[in-house]
């Protein structure tokens, strides 16, 4: 029996370390999604070629992604990018048993309450997305240029606390965004992200 | 009204507050209620979960916040660098993060300068973690302890707290100490930004203990890279835990080191240390290369950091190690023969001395590589190994003391050795003895007696080769033997040297059987030993003795020397030494089958006011420590002449028997004649392959041994003694 448990663990293991290998990579395609949003739109990566697209692990009660909102950087930073023509993705992984889970009605109040500028808000309650692009922490961010290629994975800024000003940090976010636009190499193309756990399915 | 809106917008107020901080209580506690100007206070950030949620380590891991800690200290009170406890691996699998449970004591070391005045001092700081259940929460709490400025240290009521605690912080990695080594190097190479990490320790006493169940790495915080939370196991057998880990690249190039925390599991506490290790591109390039302590803070009377020496040094050790081999009472019997060979060679052809002297040190070499594979072989099949460790062997010191009997009676000229089987005269049996059988048999000889001697530089190094690869144990064997042979190769090539030496004559003859009798008395030694493994019936080994030599009288006298009935003789003397070895040593000895003694328990006091020994065990040691006696450890063997001799001259001394008395000190001996495996554990624990180790352990238990060195002194003995107690 205790053999079995260690084989069945040891296979566990070997598993979770093989599926990290299936995450997403600098400089390669990023992995298509069909998902639903919380207005039920089905949102498909693959309809956004052509553009930028952000995507944003988020849960705003994990106290370093509520930081973000509460200072009004991220929405500074959303708005400035819309206006740009960038989509941006927020991507709720938190499970249906959670406490920070939100059902597409809270979600639609917290998004107008917060005044988040995001092209969609998708509820990924099934963490699919989560798992697909490897997302540990809220927020985590990935950027995906024009052509489908991930050119961003990481934290927001450099300075992992909850109760900084986000506007006094290194935004790499913004700087890959700046030089995406120019049309040079992204800076800074991968960073330890900070943050809380996604809370996802067990 | 307005008052009421007061007390209401208060209460909101308080709220807030208790809500942002509600599931962790945090407080500060002190080692030392008084201290001194110039002491160092440990200050215990104590901060205490509700059931289910966790602050975290250092190192939050894939997610969360490390707690931080800003302080308010008055002029003069220096705080250093956190000492995190070991956390625990937190789930989920795919955000594996580190973090405490319920409680933890975050310590932090307070410097008071010298020059602070008496009086109160009020320390504060500002505490900032992160509580996370399901959601997480920053929280912060202010803290304050007050501690007195006196002339005279006073431990506080918190002291066990944070005692308790200070246990749990993994102490920085000590090859020398643990008898650990590890390293670490790349299994693949980049597959884009990943790579697989192999982490190894092995070791050669580790889990003596309890079993292991599996080990982890818990790696220190990089913003260049991630050492992901997922522990792949590989192996954990009794000698070594490897495991494999995934290691994402953020920035900059491939790491050339790694740090983090190794945690051995097995039954109750686990084992972890802190390591600085350098990543080897691949598992060869890296075969020896030794831990790097990140900081080396040796109690001033350790041992030198073996695990950290350059493999050079170590072969030079070995190398000065077997030169001072030749001077130890061991091989002294094997001298008498070289000089006498050397006088006997002088007469002829420089080419044959040469080559002579090149056979005597093959013969020695060839002896030293058999040893190296012999411990080689022991380790791969799981066993401890030690230098000396034949003479644990009864069979074996049966074979050597006839052996060495005969070796004597050959130089009392009862019989030659000769290859061809003819008698000759005493000059040419002379120089056929010294031929290049006889030549090679002496550097046999030399090596086998040189076993249980160690000697200053030797204990060293041969701690450190044990504990090595197959190489280079062979390497540092070899070197060893290079010592050991060094004087005559080197004599061989200029016998110039050798002219006070007087001409070769009859007086060779006389010396050489005067010769004979330090070789009986290394026979008698050899007996004694035998003794202790057969008791009374030792007897029969003696008897055997004589017949063996009776026949080899005969065998002398009529067969090599005699003109008649050789035959008979040679048949005589046969049927004397399979007669004699039948019912001798096989039904009255029963060699093969030694009594074990059982291990007694009490007073192994040797004279009635001698020191009172007691039998050494890990469990009497404990116990000792625990009481509060300073205690004195001697390890050491019946066929350890070394030890011998330090007992006679340095420990079972009257200064020192008076002085253990008046300290109230436990004296254990730990008896490693015939090897036993906890003895070897202990051995290696402190670097050390054979006896002598002399160790004194401090009054305080929780200090460092004093380990003193492998040839004492009454001095070296009284002084450690004094620093126990100090």
């Amino acid at each position: 029996m205790i053999k079995l448990m260690k084989t069945t663990f040891a296979l566990f293991t070997a598993l979770t370390l093989a599926s990290a290998a299936f995450a997403v990579e600098i400089g390669k395609p990023a992995p298509d999604f069909t998902a639903t949003d919380i207005n039920g739109k089905t949102v498909k990566l693959s309809d956004y070629k052509g553009k930028i697209v952000v995507l944003e692990s988020y849960n705003s009660d994990c106290p370093f992604c509520n930081n973000q909102y509460k200072t009004g950087a991220m929405q500074e930073l959303q708005s400035d990018l819309a206006s740009k023509g960038v989509v941006w993705l927020l991507v709720n992984s938190v499970n249906p048993n959670n406490s920070s889970h939100r059902t597409p009605d809270q979600a639609k109040k917290e998004m107008a309450d917060k005044k988040i500028i995001a092209t969609a808000w998708i509820d990924d309650n099934s963490g699919a997305v989560g798992h697909l692009y490897g997302m540990k922490t809220t927020p985590h961010m990935f950027v995906v240029d024009k052509t489908g290629t991930l050119v961003y994975d990481g934290a927001i800024d450099n300075k992992p606390d909850p109760m900084h000003d986000p506007r006094t940090a290194r935004n790499y976010v913004r700087e890959a965004m700046d030089a995406l636009i120019a049309g040079k190499p992204v800076p800074v193309a991968q960073t330890k992200p900070y943050g809380c756990g996604v809370k996802y399915a067990n | 009204m307005r008052r009421i809106g007061i007390i209401l917008a208060g209460w909101f107020c308080l709220a807030a507050f208790t809500a942002s901080a509600a599931h962790t209580q945090v407080r500060l506690v002190l080692s030392a209620s008084t201290a001194r100007p110039g002491d160092t206070v440990l200050a215990g950030v104590d901060l205490k979960m509700e059931p289910a949620w966790h602050t975290y380590w250092k190192n939050p891991g894939a997610a969360g916040m490390a707690t931080k800690i800003e302080w308010q200290l008055p002029p003069g009170v220096t705080a250093g660098d956190i000492q995190w406890p070991l956390p625990e691996k937190l789930p989920p699998a795919e955000v594996t993060t580190y973090g405490y449970d319920k409680e933890v004591v975050l310590l932090v070391p307070l410097k008071l300068a010298t020059d602070l005045k008496p009086g109160p001092l009020n320390l504060k700081a500002k505490v900032s973690w992160l509580e996370c259940k399901e959601a997480c929460v920053p929280g912060k709490g202010d803290v304050e302890a007050t501690l007195n400025i006196g002339n005279e240290t006073k431990i506080s009521t918190n002291a066990t707290i944070i005692n308790s605690w200070r246990d749990k912080v993994p102490a920085e990695f000590h090859g020398w100490k643990n008898a650990f080594f590890m390293r670490a190097w790349w299994e693949t190479q980049a597959n884009g930004d990943t790579r697989q990490l192999i982490i190894e320790e092995f070791s050669t006493v580790a889990d003596a203990w309890s079993p292991v169940e599996k080990s982890d790495f818990f790696p220190d915080a990089s913003d260049e890279f991630e050492i992901q939370g997922a522990t792949e196991q590989i192996s954990n057998t009794s000698l070594k835990h490897s495991l494999r880990k995934r290691v994402k690249k953020f920035s900059g190039n491939w790491p050339k080191e790694i740090s983090g925390v190794f945690v051995i599991e097995g039954k109750g506490q686990p084992t972890a240390f802190h390591v600085t290790l350098p990543v080897a591109d691949k598992a060869e390039a890296s075969e020896t290369v030794p831990p790097r302590p990140k900081s080396i803070s040796n109690p001033p009377d350790a041992t030198p950091v073996l695990s950290s020496q350059p493999l050079w040094r170590m072969l030079l050790y070995a190398f000065i190690g077997g030169l001072i081999l030749n001077i130890m009472p061991c091989v002294l019997p094997v001298i008498a023969l070289k000089i006498l060979g050397f006088v006997g060679e002088s007469r002829s052809d420089p080419r044959h001395v040469r080559k002579l002297g090149l056979v005597y040190a093959l013969g020695v070499l060839v002896s030293f590589l058999v040893l190296a594979a012999v411990v080689i072989g022991v380790k791969a099949a799981g066993h401890r190994a030690g230098w000396g460790m034949q003479f644990g062997s009864p069979v074996f010191v049966v074979c050597l003391t006839t052996l060495v009997m005969l070796v004597a009676l050959n130089l009392f000229g009862v019989f030659e050795v000769t290859l061809g089987g003819r008698a000759l005269d005493a000059a040419g049996g002379l120089a056929s003895k010294h031929g290049a059988a006889g030549a090679f048999f002496n550097g046999v000889l030399a090596t086998v007696l040189a076993t249980p001697c160690t000697a200053p530089f030797l204990s060293i190094a041969l701690g450190f080769a044990f504990a090595q690869k197959a190489p280079v144990i062979l390497l540092m064997f070899l070197a060893v033997g290079v010592g050991l042979a060094a004087p005559y190769v080197v004599l061989s090539w200029n016998p110039a040297w050798l002219k006070f030496l007087p001409k070769p004559g009859a007086w060779m003859e006389k010396f050489k059987i005067a010769m004979g009798f330090p070789m009986l008395a290394t026979a008698v030694w050899l007996f004694n030993l035998a003794a202790g493994s057969y008791g009374k019936s030792v007897l029969w080994l003696g008897v055997f003795l004589v017949l063996v030599a009776f026949a080899a009288w005969i065998f002398g006298e009529f067969v090599q020397r005699g003109r008649a009935r050789k035959g008979l003789a040679f048949v005589i003397a046969l049927i004397l030494l399979v007669g004699g070895y039948a019912y001798a040593l096989e039904s009255q000895l029963r060699w093969r089958e030694p009594v074990t003694e059982a291990d007694a328990t009490g007073s192994l006091k040797e004279s009635a006011d001698g020191i009172d020994w007691q039998r050494w065990s890990p469990e009497a040691m404990a116990k000792a420590r625990a009481d509060g006696h300073p205690v004195l450890v001697d390890f050491t063997a019946d066929w350890c002449l070394t030890c011998q001799v330090n007992k006679k001259t340095s420990i079972e001394i009257p200064s020192v028997r008076a002085k253990l008395k008046s300290m109230n000190a436990i004296a254990l001996l730990g008896d490693y004649t015939r090897f036993p495996d906890n003895i070897t554990t202990e051995l290696n624990r402190f670097s050390r392959a054979g006896v002598p180790l002399v160790l004194v352990y401090p009054k305080n238990p929780e200090a460092q041994p004093i380990v003193l060195p492998e040839i004492l002194t009454p001095g070296i003995v009284l002084d450690a003694l004094d620093r126990a107690v100090r």
